[in-house]
């Protein structure tokens, strides 16, 4: 009887199929939307510092601890808790509620109280925005599902690895509802230590050696444990920090802005493909972990846009489902809004986040950004006339580098 | 890190079955658990006679564990904790407070980059008296150049208009002074005993008012930890990223200002490019490029990289 109940099918295909789809869904997170994630992936963002790789993290935690509906408005959100990881501890919380503040503002629209107090806004930016308020007990609410932890050195990282299990029942005893995103902000940020620390063993073979291999490991195996009791989508930035093309245009860039404004000045500097070289140092078992890769970069100037001071644009490049495509975003000044552009249509694409439906509308200039206050939150258009295409559209895996760099 | 041995004193389920039990998987100390598979252990535990004294040992190693790593916060206490404790430090210099929107953030790590005679010290010693005397806080100095200079420092705060009797003048110097210490070093593990230092006497002593230190400044850092980094070898920048994630740790809890200076390499094309490489970049909070025409005493600075700034905002001032 036993063992008939053994063979007994537990669910069909078909009821497997819904359910999971129904407890992992697809989420698309801008400007990682060309790619669905569900709980579960394990996503890697590298890029050369700086580039905007925490302020996607900002922008995925505010998607994640907004709630769905909240006194009849509706966000949006997936009302989770976020764990954050901070290796780097360079993490700015301001960012993260300044960011989170906009985005109840501007959907909760005005009618509700007005809470927006001068001394609350510690950089002045009051006057840009309309008077409109939000909700000081649902911004607390969301805040409070944010969860933080900074690690100084391996060791503490290892020890908050061992101890997340525990905490994550605590928290879900606590709010409620469990984490769906693990944000590690840069994993490899105790690469060199790891690689010079080694344990000199005299006593017995047994003992395990601390090494870099060893603490990758470890890693990978307590995440890997914790995925498959918490199911969470796992997003990890890494820092290129090997030979990288970018150090000196990145002083180049910045210099040239100072000087003049002349955009047939910076058109001439800053023109040329620029390569991307990228080498992977993390080991190898926390590289066959990894699902997802994207590559983020900063962007060089392009006269059009080199009159907002105040924002900066980045190219995104997935590399693991490799696209043949490649993306621009703008991070502007108040972290608040990413907007997406796309090298690769000729016809504009609007993505809009709320009913995930695709428009498609005439082509439109750079310039226009922030325009719809509509279209809150990311927008896909064709870059201006400072993009120049190759002829033939059929982009062979082979060049996507060398076509992500085409001449702009 | 501790043995298991010596944490049988204070906690006596590690008693020495215990010890054996986890000598057999070659487990000798806390450092060795964090590297192990606790569950494999605990399948191996449950084979054992004595397994459930070996499993309590086991969750009262967890426990210890708990407690090696920084606590959790939520997004609230976060955002409370840096609105009480993490003002902005104005830096005395119009130019600058306008371009950081404020001044120098209590907690985070700037660096200033330029060339040489770019003015780096003195925007250093610049902010060394703005600090000791707007917010009569403690300044720590850590000089690698002998470039520090009392009577620079002491006609910066002649400058800052206060009052005009004289002998009350003469009273704030010298109160002014004597709140910032400089340290002279030579080489980056003298600069770490200093640093070690500083963070032994923040956490014992309980310092309120006046005398608590709200600025360190290396200045330059870069010229520490230029000769120990070689070629390919690891060593090197493994003491350079200990030494920022020290900085780091020292100004986010202990909330302080750190301030940093480095100098410039050739790089490609015979660009100039901040020294210290690639895996220094993700370890300031916030960087400063900074360069002077020859000549003038006009400074341009702008920012390479900005928690929440874009870079390439740039002013101009004078020093």
């Amino acid at each position: 009887m036993a063992a008939r109940g053994w063979i007994c099918t537990d669910e069909s295909a078909k009821e497997m199929l819904s359910r999971v789809s129904a407890e992992r869904s697809l989420m698309l997170l801008p400007p990682l939307h060309r790619v669905p994630l569900r709980l579960g992936n394990v996503v890697e963002i590298a890029g050369p510092s700086p580039s905007a790789k925490t302020q996607i993290l900002i922008q995925a935690a505010v998607y994640c601890i907004l709630p769905k509906e909240w006194r009849g408005v509706h966000y949006g959100g997936l009302e989770h808790l976020v764990m954050f990881i901070d290796l780097d501890c360079c993490f700015d919380i301001l960012c993260l509620s300044q960011s989170l503040k906009h985005r109840l503002m501007e959907t909760s629209g005005s009618g509700n109280k007005v809470n927006w107090e001068q001394n609350d806004d510690p950089w002045g930016f009051g006057t840009e925005e309309p008077n409109i308020g939000y909700d000081e007990e649902l911004f607390a609410a969301c805040m409070r599902r944010f969860l933080y932890i900074r690690c100084y050195d391996t060791f503490e990282f290892l020890a908050t690895l061992k101890t997340l299990r525990y905490r994550l029942q605590r928290a879900r005893e606590t709010h409620g509802v469990t984490a769906h995103f693990l944000m590690i902000d840069s994993i490899g940020a105790f690469y060199w230590v790891d690689r010079t620390s080694t344990s000199l063993h005299l006593e017995s073979n047994s003992r395990k050696r601390l090494s870099l291999q060893s603490i990758s490991e470890t890693v990978v195996e307590e995440i890997r444990k914790l995925l498959l009791v918490h199911p969470m989508l796992v997003l990890a930035t890494k820092a290129t920090i090997l030979g990288d093309t970018y150090s000196t245009n990145e002083v180049k860039r910045t210099s040239m802005k100072l000087s003049s404004n002349d955009p047939s000045n910076l058109r001439t500097v800053t023109g040329g493909p620029q390569k991307l070289s990228y080498r992977e140092f993390m080991p190898l078992v926390w590289q066959s972990f990894v699902t997802h890769r994207i590559l983020v970069r900063a962007a060089d100037d392009d006269p059009a846009s080199s009159k907002y001071q105040s924002q900066s644009i980045f190219l995104s490049e997935w590399l693991m489902p490799p696209l043949n495509s490649s993306d621009k975003f703008i991070v502007r000044d108040v972290i608040t809004c990413i907007c997406c552009y796309h090298f690769g249509s000729t016809h504009l694409q609007i993505f809009d986040t709320r009913n995930q439906g695709k428009k498609e509308r005439s082509s439109r200039n750079l310039p226009g950004i922030g325009e719809e206050k509509s279209r809150r939150y990311l927008k896909i258009l064709k870059c201006g006339s400072s993009l120049t295409w190759s002829s033939s559209r059929s982009f062979s895996k082979h060049k996507l580098v060398e076509h992500v760099a085409c001449d702009s | 890190m501790g043995s298991l041995k010596s944490l049988e004193c204070e906690y006596p389920i590690i008693d020495s079955d215990f010890q054996n039990f986890c000598a057999s998987h070659g487990i000798f100390s806390v450092e060795d658990i964090l590297i192990h598979d606790l569950y494999m252990l605990v399948a191996f535990a449950e084979q054992q006679s004595t397994s459930e004294r070996l499993k309590q040992g086991i969750t009262q190693i967890l426990s210890i564990i708990d407690g090696q790593h920084q606590p959790w916060l939520n997004g609230m206490e976060l955002l409370e904790d840096a609105q009480q404790n993490k003002q902005v430090l104005s830096t005395g210099c119009e130019g600058i407070d306008m371009l950081l929107q404020g001044g120098l953030c209590v907690g985070h790590l700037t660096e200033l980059v330029g060339p040489s005679s770019s003015g780096k010290t003195q925007i250093c010693l610049k902010v060394a008296s703005g600090v000791a005397t707007r917010y009569m806080g403690g300044v720590v100095f850590i000089d690698t150049g002998n470039s520090f200079s009392p009577l620079r420092i002491a006609h910066f705060i002649n400058q800052i208009p206060d009052t005009i009797f004289k002998e009350v003048k003469q009273n704030i110097l010298e109160k002014v002074m004597s709140q910032i210490l400089c340290h002279s070093v030579f080489d980056i593990f003298a600069m770490l005993d200093v640093v070690h230092q500083l963070e032994y006497s923040l956490r014992s002593q309980v310092q309120t008012g006046a005398d608590q230190v709200r600025l360190l400044i290396v200045d330059s850092i870069s010229s520490l930890i230029t000769p120990i980094l070689g070629g390919s070898g690891s060593h090197g920048r493994a003491l350079m990223i200990s030494a920022g994630f020290l900085l780091k740790k020292l100004a986010h809890e202990h909330n302080l200002a750190v301030v940093v200076t480095n100098h410039m390499v050739g790089g490609e094309g015979g660009i100039l490019k901040p020294a210290l490489g690639e895996s220094w970049k993700s370890i300031p909070h916030v960087r400063l490029l900074l360069s002077r025409d020859p000549g003038s005493s006009i400074c341009h600075m702008s920012i390479l990289k900005h928690s929440y700034m874009a870079s390439g905002r740039a002013a101009r001032f004078m020093i």
